[in-house]
């Protein structure tokens, strides 16, 4: 066996492994110099990229791969933490990376004059660390200590503006409700390991019976989970939080929401997935109960989401209820899949979310980064406050069009790929939800219409007359981002074929996945 | 894809850009004339001659270009390009003169949507950047009545499209198949044709506020906000603003001539291969001078114009009222004729 | 082989570049035969108030939070409604969780 097959073959350990050595190496290295402690970062994100980047090759060829903690083999009791990683996986794995060297970057200028920089950069690693294991992850309780993980370092990154009371109060609002919901996760897990002797995702699964606790355990799974990617009305923490946090923090942990959100579809499509089609009273089957109810808090989530938005006057606030209003997209075409299961729509609606996974992630990331960039020049937050920054600052004027037009799903950027396949599949279900996905995107037009007149356009006021083009290393930042939208947009097909339709048929076929640890023993 | 076929494809886009955009230029701005000479005989005046806005566009050409010094030059000059431009690309994905589209197979009818809104948004954003108060005004009230207006849009789409999977036909989005299954065939009995036809009524109802004419043109008040978004362009940049509302006009018709009309006359009288083709082509003239006749200039010259919260009411509450029980009666279509058959 | 198909449409991003990149050249062409001279720096540029006094930046600039009147002004009755619910306290957070969390147990449990 050459050498790239024993590394793909351990790559799941070290995947979370580098992060979390460079996050506690991280102080150390900050004693030596700022520069040094920068390529420190960069290098744990680079080696860790490329573990990523070979399993992913590995995944995407071969089908869902195993690492077991400790030992070589499986072995009957399934005690071992497992990692199994199939194309799902992989694919949030993919964008959680893209994500962090983003952050990576953008930081190196954003955060520069600040102090405690060496506990940022170790908080970031953190996260980072513990959004890759959330998705990597295949034993149910270790996901809840990656979320443990996440939760925490996201409340401290959040506050990390201290000196402003505002961070602190988001930082205290999310702690609560992240609490709150990790330990109603804790408990549903204490009831599947009463009932059922194991922690492991894919056992799980094999056995579970669709008795009364196992219903309990669903509904706060499901509802703890969509609290923590933002479903209204759990929203609330969403816009204090990400209007609050330093930019370029809102990126990770936007990457700490999407994963909760792939926690939701491994909860139903794979723990869940041999009981969905049990019938209950009235003749209905479980997936059409469920994916009604989440199309439902979905269609809330996009017009509330909107709705908020066109009446803010905080830029990154604003950007906070449009990204609820995105999740709401994502979780209206992954409702419409588990309603219809089995029809080919319903196919094509699971590829529409998932592609919309990764627009949605580009998109507001690109927006935050450029709202990132505007209080870094001007030091203001409030819309009311800026004019006319187009003059100077064309750069970023261009990034944040590119921005508004993917957010919005204007023809021929990504968004508008990742909608069209989600308008052309939910109709089909019913009508209804359709028309309201096309009424919010016109409305999410009229939101950022508006923030773009009031930020770059408008007559020039003195206060602004000397600004300088944002520093090169976020304009490099909000640059990769934009050519990987642009490219998106282009070719739909090539990111579909390679990398969404994988993810959606490892999500649909939950036989391969639990076949690959019980099949084994 | 060998290099023959890629080389037919692209004298195809060229031969077929150049083309639609003369027909749509020169169509459109003859419709705005034949529009403005029928209103002035509604009103008692004579007008002007049908080849005026013609001279308008060649009168404004000679202008001189004027950029205020609030504006921002970059985005003032481009914005009415962009607008005219998406607008010309419509064109080349709507099934015209009854023929099939000439790209069926590159946009559908969810593209169209979407494009449509390019040239309002370039309305918008050349209005923002003005720098003058009144054109700040003016394009606020344009996105307000784009929001407006689009809801009534989105509800009819998708009921042609709903309607047109329940009869079992895949690729129901494309206008070839919607120009090859027309609405009033694929209706079972007397509820889907009330639905459809409420729909009809509704869609010639938005097509005024989707062109800014009276009663919707509340961004281009002449009398409120001295010209609103238009007041500070002139010269050439005015003239493709101009050229952007002749092409819409065309467009818009044609997509109301497509979703409900798009019936041929030599099918009919049997004609042979050339003038079949011209008689397809004079019918489908007709047509679109009829669907401006009624929902732009009748409405033109009867009804004030309406104030923007006004405009937000009707388009919200009674237009989608309206379309929705034109959906709820093509669904319940199906039902009440097998309920009494 | 660029053309995106979901089961009921099509949409080809590529050729749509195409078309907008020759009709740019052809309208950018027409567009030059306009003229593109004007008087700088005179009355002629500055902004039309019907004959008003033009006053500083400051006063003339519209703030972001006036905009969209007419619509925040028809659904007004939503927009109070939704501001009430929006209250930023934490404890109505949790309570909402927990609403939704009993409304479900209802929903899954019984069902």
């Amino acid at each position: 066996m050459n050498i790239i097959d024993v590394l793909i073959e351990q790559s799941p350990a070290l995947i979370i492994a580098i992060p979390l050595l460079g996050a506690f190496l991280m102080p150390l290295v900050s004693r030596i110099n700022s520069t040094v402690r920068n390529i420190f970062g960069l290098l744990v994100l680079c080696l860790t990229g490329f573990f990523v980047g070979i399993l992913a090759s590995d995944v995407l060829a071969n089908g869902p791969r195993l690492y077991i903690f400790g030992a070589k083999d499986l072995a009957v009791p399934m005690v071992r933490i497992l990692f199994e990683v199939d194309s799902m996986s992989i694919f949030m794995a993919l964008i959680t990376m893209v994500l962090a060297f983003i952050t990576l970057i953008y930081s190196w200028s954003f955060m520069k004059d600040h102090d405690g920089l060496d506990k940022y950069y170790t908080l970031v690693l953190l996260l980072i660390t513990s959004t890759l294991g959330m998705e990597l992850t295949g034993d149910i309780f270790n996901f809840f200590v990656f979320l443990e993980i996440s939760c925490i370092a996201s409340c401290a990154l959040i506050a990390f503006w201290i000196s402003e009371g505002e961070a602190l109060e988001a930082a205290f609002k999310y702690i609560v409700v992240s609490a709150i919901g990790a330990l109603f996760v804790l408990f549903a897990i204490g009831l599947l390991y009463a009932q059922y002797n194991a922690l492991n995702i894919a056992t799980l699964a094999n056995v579970l019976k669709y008795t009364f606790l196992d219903k309990i355990i669903l509904v706060l799974l499901l509802v703890v989970l969509g609290m923590k990617a933002g479903l209204v009305p759990m929203h609330m923490w969403l816009p204090d939080s990400y209007g609050r946090a330093p930019p370029s923090v809102t990126l990770i942990i936007m990457g700490a929401t999407l994963a909760s959100f792939y926690g939701v579809l491994r909860v139903i499509f794979t723990l869940y997935g041999n009981v969905l089609s049990t019938t209950m009273r009235f003749s209905i089957p479980l997936n059409v109960l469920v994916g009604w109810i989440l199309i439902t808090l979905a269609i809330i989530s996009i017009i509330v989401g909107v709705a908020m938005a066109l009446v803010q006057s905080d830029f990154m606030r604003l950007i906070g209820f449009s990204a609820v209003a995105e999740v709401g997209y994502m979780f209206l075409a992954i409702g419409a899949g588990i309603a219809a299961l089995g029809t080919p729509y319903a196919t094509t609606a699971l590829q529409g979310g998932i592609l919309h996974l990764l627009n949605d992630a580009l998109d507001i990331g690109l927006l935050f980064l450029v709202a990132g960039a505007v209080y870094y020049i001007t030091k203001k937050r409030s819309l009311d406050d800026i004019s006319g920054l187009a003059r100077n600052m064309k750069y970023t004027t261009v990034f944040f069009v590119i921005g508004l037009l993917a957010v919005v799903g204007m023809p021929p950027l990504n968004g508008f790929a990742s909608k069209f396949l989600i308008y052309e599949s939910v109709y089909q279900l019913n009508p209804i939800l359709s028309i309201v996905a096309i009424l919010c995107s016109i409305l999410m037009l009229a939101v950022f219409v508006k923030v773009f007149y009031a930020v770059f356009m408008g007559p020039e006021l003195p206060a602004f007359k000397n600004v300088t083009e944002a520093p090169r290393s976020m304009l490099l930042a909000m640059g990769v981002v934009a050519a990987l939208m642009i490219f998106i947009g282009l070719f739909p097909n090539l990111v579909i074929d390679a990398l969404v339709k994988p993810a959606a048929d490892a999500l649909l076929n939950h036989a391969q996945y639990i076949g690959t640890v019980v099949g084994g023993v | 894809m060998d290099v023959l076929g890629l080389s037919e494809l692209l004298v195809r886009i060229i031969l077929g850009t150049l083309g639609l955009a003369t027909f749509g230029i020169i169509f459109g701005l003859f419709y705005i004339g034949i529009d403005r000479k029928l209103s002035a005989h509604m009103q008692g005046r004579i007008g002007p001659p049908f080849r005026q806005p013609f001279r308008d566009v060649a009168k404004l050409f000679t202008k001189e270009n004027i950029i205020p010094d609030h504006a921002i030059p970059w985005i003032f000059n481009l914005s009415p390009l962009i607008g005219l431009i998406a607008t010309i690309s419509i064109l080349l994905y709507l099934p015209l003169g009854g023929f099939p589209p000439l790209f069926a197979s590159g946009g559908d009818l969810i593209v169209i949507l979407y494009l449509l809104i390019i040239p309002s948004l370039a309305l918008v954003i050349g209005g923002f950047s003005s720098g003058s108060p009144y054109a700040i005004i003016g394009a606020q009230r344009e996105m307000a009545t784009m929001i407006a207006y689009e809801f009534p849009l989105a509800v009819l789409i998708i009921t042609v499209a709903w309607n047109l999977l329940q009869k079992g036909i895949t690729n129901v989005f494309s206008f070839s198949t919607i120009a090859a299954a027309p609405v009033w065939n694929q209706v079972a009995g007397p509820l889907g044709f009330i639905g459809f036809a409420i729909l009809l009524f509704v869609l010639l109802l938005v097509t005024p506020a989707e062109l800014s004419k009276i009663p919707f043109d509340s961004p281009e008040a002449e009398t409120e906000l001295a010209g609103g978004l238009l007041v500070e362009y002139s010269g050439r940049n005015l003239a493709m603003y101009y050229l952007t509302d002749g092409v819409k006009t065309v467009v818009m018709a044609s997509i109301i001539v497509a979703l409900f009309f798009p019936y041929n006359l030599s099918p009919f009288i049997g004609l042979g291969s050339y003038t079949g083709i011209i008689i397809d082509v004079l019918f489908y003239l007709l047509k679109v001078f009829l669907v401006i006749l009624f929902s732009v200039t009748l409405i033109r010259v009867s009804i004030a114009r309406l104030k923007i919260d006004q405009i937000v009411y009707t388009y919200w509450i009674p237009l989608t009222l309206a379309s929705l029980v034109g959906l709820i009666l093509v669904m319940w279509d199906q039902n009440i004729v097998q309920w009494f058959s | 082989m660029f053309s995106l198909e979901s089961g009921s449409g099509f949409w080809n991003p590529i050729l749509w570049i195409f078309i907008f990149f020759i009709a740019f050249l052809l309208f950018y062409g027409i567009r030059g035969f306009g003229k593109s001279a004007y008087k700088k720096d005179t009355d002629q540029t500055k902004a039309f108030l019907s004959g008003n006094e033009e006053s500083s930046a400051e006063e003339m600039h519209v703030k972001a939070s006036n905009l969209y009147w007419g619509f925040t002004t028809s659904m007004k009755t939503v927009y109070t409604e939704l501001r009430k619910m929006h209250t930023g306290n934490a404890s109505d957070y949790v309570l909402w969780f927990v609403i939704i969390l009993a409304f479900l147990f209802l929903i899954i449990g019984v069902m």
